[in-house]
């Protein structure tokens, strides 16, 4: 027995030591089946929904973990989050965030960028997400914030794969200027070819994890050279196969999680040299979730039910919310006021259609705002000429007739109409804080964003809009002279929670803010 | 922001969305009758995306 394995042994060293021995296996260094699995925009959507243009549910937070670690079984992976993560869906807002970080924590990230909303809940809550994470958060082109890497660099069978993260230079305009506040964004571009510099010699491929919009990473992959593949997000483009530029492929998986993006790479010598991607849909069919994942999203979910328990405050009568179409209500007033104090404008007009529900007497619950108003606008405020003020109340009394949406609601002004009169001259006298409205003169007036772009045929905000000039704002990004508030990131149902949680006690009435004339 | 919806030009507010441009147009309805929202190149668009200057989207 001895001497068989003596005799063996020379030939066993001659069969084994080029593999042991090699200080870099000469054979099979920076070769590598690498597969990347990629999300972006997710937003929250822990639970499978339905969206307006399919005939199924789609997503679900526990059948994308486990869409993910079948996957992930079969090759050394990567998982990829390329921004706007933590913030959209109430299942994420109620917990700012930390109940997609800790989901992402449990299906182990590799690596994330920061999305123009992770900002939106301000940079003490971010910096909190931030230290939460277990995985880097990356951010190469914003500047100040600490916790943020620039990219990473992870070994993976001998490959040395360079992630960089780069976010939306349009993020000052995205988000409240409160929550970008001393950050710089810097240019995507540069900022990955100097990233790139640094990294020669120290990474054998790649990757550039990006917030910018695909239209924004073809630009990118056309002007820098040196990128293998752009995982972008931002645009919530669904790219079904890996499109090339030059050298480098890009992919986007959609959003919300409705598909995950799977991008296998051959990489030989350090270079790719083979690619095969796609996206899977995420459906919600029995038995393919991840069991893990669904006492954390049932957590969560429980944990969104009791905040929309929460009593914010009382109301000392009715609040109308049933004749928001044809007249002046106390809680479109009340809706009404809340805009303008908020965005400190001249005045406020929405379309009564905002507003879907009544809340009775007694306890107000955050829920009952949430039934009041469940659609996802937020608080703007333009700069609207006089005559452009007397335009938008024309148009809103225009559809009294038919019940109409579009009917106003309105702080810091009155006017009085005659229902009589034909459509389009009913409009009598319009006065802002007491006094005639001038034709001529700018007012600030807040709205929400559904009626910012056009909304129920509101023109006049669109048309300010269009007759704005642009001029640069925080960061390089682009603004609007003629938008005076944009608050991208906080609903306005939020904001009505806020005012009534701080008031307790609230009582609106009617003060003939609209009167009906014969 | 100029972007373009079946090549009409479309001035919004920046930061605003496919679903802003839809509504601008008066166009989102056509979503619930099966219509959906590309991009230049093909690809389907979610009505939360980001929308930038001098993008092309096209309703069909």
């Amino acid at each position: 027995m001895k001497r068989r394995t003596s005799a063996l042994l020379p030939l066993l060293l001659g069969i084994a030591l080029p593999f042991f021995c090699a200080p870099a296996n000469p054979i099979h260094a920076g070769t590598l089946d690498l597969r990347i699995l990629h999300v972006n925009d997710f937003h929250g959507f822990a639970e499978a929904y339905q969206p307006l243009d399919s005939r199924e549910p789609l997503g679900g937070l526990a059948y994308l973990a486990g869409k993910v670690n079948a996957l992930r079984r079969e090759k050394p992976t990567l998982l990829l989050a390329a921004g706007d993560m933590i913030q959209g869906n109430n299942w994420a807002n109620l917990s700012r965030g930390a109940s997609v970080i800790e989901a992402m924590n449990a299906m182990r990230f590799d690596a994330m960028v920061l999305g123009n909303h992770e900002f939106d809940f301000g940079q003490e809550e971010l910096n909190k997400r931030l230290s939460e994470a277990a995985f880097p958060v990356l951010g190469a082109n914003v500047e100040r914030l600490d916790r943020l890497k620039p990219y990473v660099i992870r070994e993976i069978g001998g490959v040395r794969v360079g992630i960089i993260g780069i976010v939306t230079e349009e993020t000052p305009v995205a988000t409240h200027p409160r929550n970008v506040s001393g950050l710089a964004f810097l240019s995507a571009a540069e900022t990955v070819e100097k990233k790139l510099a640094e990294m020669k010699n120290r990474a054998d491929i790649v990757i550039v994890l990006s917030h910018i919009g695909h239209a924004a990473d073809r630009a990118l992959a056309e002007k820098v050279k040196g990128i293998d593949v752009i995982v972008g997000g931002h645009s919530h483009t669904r790219v079904l196969k890996p499109v090339r530029i030059g050298d480098t492929l890009i992919v986007q998986a959609w959003e919300h999680g409705k598909a995950l993006g799977v991008l296998d790479l051959a990489i030989r010598k350090g270079k790719v040299v083979g690619h095969d991607g796609r996206l899977e849909e995420v459906k919600p069919i029995p038995g393919s979730e991840d069991r893990a994942m669904l006492p954390l999203v049932e957590k969560y979910r429980q944990r969104m039910d009791a905040i929309l328990g929460v009593r914010l405050g009382e109301a000392k009568i009715d609040l109308d919310g049933e004749n928001v179409r044809r007249k002046e209500t106390n809680l479109g007033n009340l809706v009404a006021d809340i805009l303008r104090e908020t965005a400190k404008a001249d005045a406020a007009i929405i379309n009564g259609g905002t507003i879907r529900t009544s809340i009775g007497r007694g306890e107000i619950r955050v829920k009952d705002v949430y039934s009041v108003l469940p659609f996802d606008n937020y608080v703007v405020a333009i700069a609207l000429t006089g005559k452009a003020i007397a335009e938008a109340l024309e148009h809103g009394v225009s559809g009294i007739e038919e019940g109409a949406g579009r009917f106003p609601q309105v702080a810091g002004l009155t006017f009085a109409y005659s229902r009589s009169a034909p459509k389009g001259s009913r409009i009598r006298e319009i006065s802002i804080a007491g006094k005639p409205l001038d034709p001529e003169r700018e007012y600030s007036v807040a709205t929400n964003d559904f009626l910012a772009v056009g909304g129920d045929g509101y023109r006049s905000f669109a048309e300010a809009v269009k007759s704005s000039k642009t001029f640069s704002a925080v960061g390089g990004a682009l603004m609007a002279e003629k938008v005076l508030y944009s608050d991208s990131g906080r609903w306005l149902r939020d904001v009505v929670v806020e005012y009534i949680r701080e008031k307790g006690t609230i009582a609106p009435g009617t003060e003939r803010r609209i009167t009906e004339r014969p | 922001m100029k972007v373009y919806v079946n090549d009409k030009p479309v001035q919004l507010l920046p930061g605003t969305t496919v679903r802003h441009a839809l509504v601008r147009e008066g166009r989102l309805e056509e979503l619930e009758r099966g219509k959906k929202v590309y991009d230049e190149w093909g690809n389907e668009l979610g009505q939360d995306g980001a929308l930038s200057e001098g993008v092309k989207i096209i309703i069909r």
